[in-house]
């Protein structure tokens, strides 16, 4: 899991390019990313897995996480992923709901070898499934890494897209695995 | 409510279709850019249902519908491509390819002139509405976005993105009128009832609202998170709070909050529609509208769109009785 995750994001490794980027800068159009998958688990069990902002460590490829505030609006983390020496990723809590099992957080700094993404958010929510299961849904908005004109290919809109859904799919591939008890 | 409606019923009565089962009511129709599945959604308003699907490539974002000229715009920022397509047939009369990064579009229909902000390049294109050929370019601060004109026909307006300010134009000449400081990167535009105009800062969750005569910010509106587009009905102000999926509301009279209201996620483009009876909002990700009751503030309503709408314009087109858009047949 955790290679295959690593193979995903090493392909958008990029040498430092000069990308002139004033923070909030992006490109022309918004890209979004659904991923969802159904596991035999009721909501409310896999809500205490992966309901808590601080604790991301359902995921493969996050090797640590550190923040303040809990599950506070405004909280923040930052994600090590990989190993300790690994790469980070900064967020920020901005919609949290244990009665929906949902919330919504944007990354407020990550360098676009590691996601090739700019203005970033994301929801993660726990749904009803069938028989008594779960549906869980992850959602992602964001523009690509190149914020200007005519991108490179590794930092276009397919890339970007195809980033996003490898870390999802790893996520959700995950659980699945977790919640089925396999 | 705008400068077309004294004349709307002389000039779509020639150009426009009477529909078989015509009502004695008014139409009301949304004409909604789908970014993700690349063409625009025409809705009926009053049967909230999507009567036309038509193919706009290149991901298209901004729209201007121009009853006058019986025509609406569109500008698709990944192939650089400004459209016009006949409000009659909603079939596509000319298209102009453009350098840069073209993104929003306003139309002066008294001067004949279409103006397309390129994001890139800090300026604005101004282009015949005829046959869209290109004039000359106007500048503005880094990243323009949204722009409006004036119903009167006095000036122009860019939001400019990443220089924090408005620009605005004397549309007689063209010419600079003043660059005006206002909150955190202003993206979306409008101009409300009484003439001012209102800027939505996405960077500091505020509107800024500009009284074009004095050239001068006299109020700024705290709203909800990211804040996109602004419509007016009914006395009040309606923005889109991206990140919160809400609406906030606010009074026309003293500017203070009235509520927020629930929407779809990452609600984009609003405007007022039905004669000020109703408030129309995209939902860029559900890929839906809502409809919402701007008296009772409350949502009425939804219909669905294709894959995420932004409608980043004035995309309403209200007509006289039982006249419709995409009726007639070439």
């Amino acid at each position: 899991m955790l290679m295959r995750l690593f193979a995903a994001i090493a392909v958008f490794l990029v040498p430092l390019l000069l990308v002139p980027t004033t923070s909030e800068a992006h490109g022309p159009t918004r890209q979004k990313v659904t991923l969802t998958t159904s596991v035999p688990a009721a909501p409310a069990d896999v809500w205490a897995v992966i309901g808590n902002f601080q604790d991301m460590s359902w995921h493969p490829a996050v090797f640590s996480s550190t923040g303040e505030g809990g599950n506070a609006i405004d909280a923040t983390r930052v994600l090590t992923l990989g190993e300790a020496s690994g790469p980070t990723i900064s967020e920020v809590l901005y919609k949290f709901s244990d009665e929906k099992m949902s919330y919504s957080y944007r990354i407020t700094d990550v360098k676009v070898e590691v996601l090739p993404v700019t203005n970033y958010s994301s929801h993660l929510t726990v749904k009803p499934g069938k028989d008594g299961g779960s549906l869980i849904e992850w959602r992602g908005a964001f523009y690509r890494g190149y914020p200007n004109n005519d991108p490179p290919e590794n930092l276009n809109d397919e890339a970007a897209i195809a980033a996003v859904s490898g870390v999802y799919k790893a996520g959700l591939d995950a659980l699945n695995e977790r919640f089925s008890g396999n | 409510m705008n400068v077309f409606r004294g004349i709307k019923p002389l000039i779509l009565c020639t150009l426009l279709s009477v529909s078989a089962s015509a009502t004695t009511l008014a139409g009301s129709f949304a004409f909604v850019t789908n970014q993700n599945s690349s063409d625009v959604s025409v809705l009926d308003l009053d049967q909230r249902v999507e009567i036309r699907r038509i193919p706009v490539p290149g991901k298209p974002a901004g729209i201007v519908v121009a009853p006058s000229l019986s025509a609406f715009y569109t500008v698709s920022p990944d192939s650089k491509t400004v459209r016009k397509f006949d409000l009659a047939t909603c079939q596509l009369i000319t298209e102009a390819q453009l350098d840069g990064g073209p993104t929003g579009i306003a139309l002066d229909p008294k001067s004949g002139q279409v103006f397309v902000s390129d994001w890139y390049n800090a300026r604005i294109f101004v282009l015949n509405a005829d046959d869209l050929s290109l004039s000359r370019n106007l500048q503005t601060g880094s990243a323009p976005a949204g722009l409006v004109v004036d119903p009167d026909g006095h000036w122009l307006a860019s939001a400019d993105r990443d220089a924090n300010q408005v620009s605005l134009f004397d549309l007689k000449d063209l010419t600079l009128i003043q660059r005006i400081n206002v909150g955190v990167r202003p993206f979306g535009i409008a101009v409300d009832p009484s003439g001012r105009i209102h800027a939505a800062n996405v960077g500091s969750n505020s509107v800024s609202i500009i009284t074009p005569k004095t050239a001068s910010v006299i109020a700024t509106v705290p709203v909800g998170e990211r804040p996109y587009g602004i419509g007016f009905a009914d006395g009040k102000a309606f923005t889109t709070d991206q990140y919160a999926d809400t609406i906030s509301v606010f009074r026309l009279t003293d500017f203070e909050l009235e509520t927020t209201i629930d929407v779809g996620e990452y609600p984009e483009g609003i405007s007022s529609a039905d004669d000020g009876k109703l408030i129309v909002s995209t939902n860029w990700f559900s890929n839906t509208v809502s409809l919402i009751d701007p008296v009772k503030v409350e949502v009425i309503g939804e219909i669905e769109t294709g894959d995420g709408p932004r409608a980043f314009g004035r995309f309403i087109l209200e007509t006289p009785p039982g006249e419709r858009p995409c009726s007639k047949t070439e």
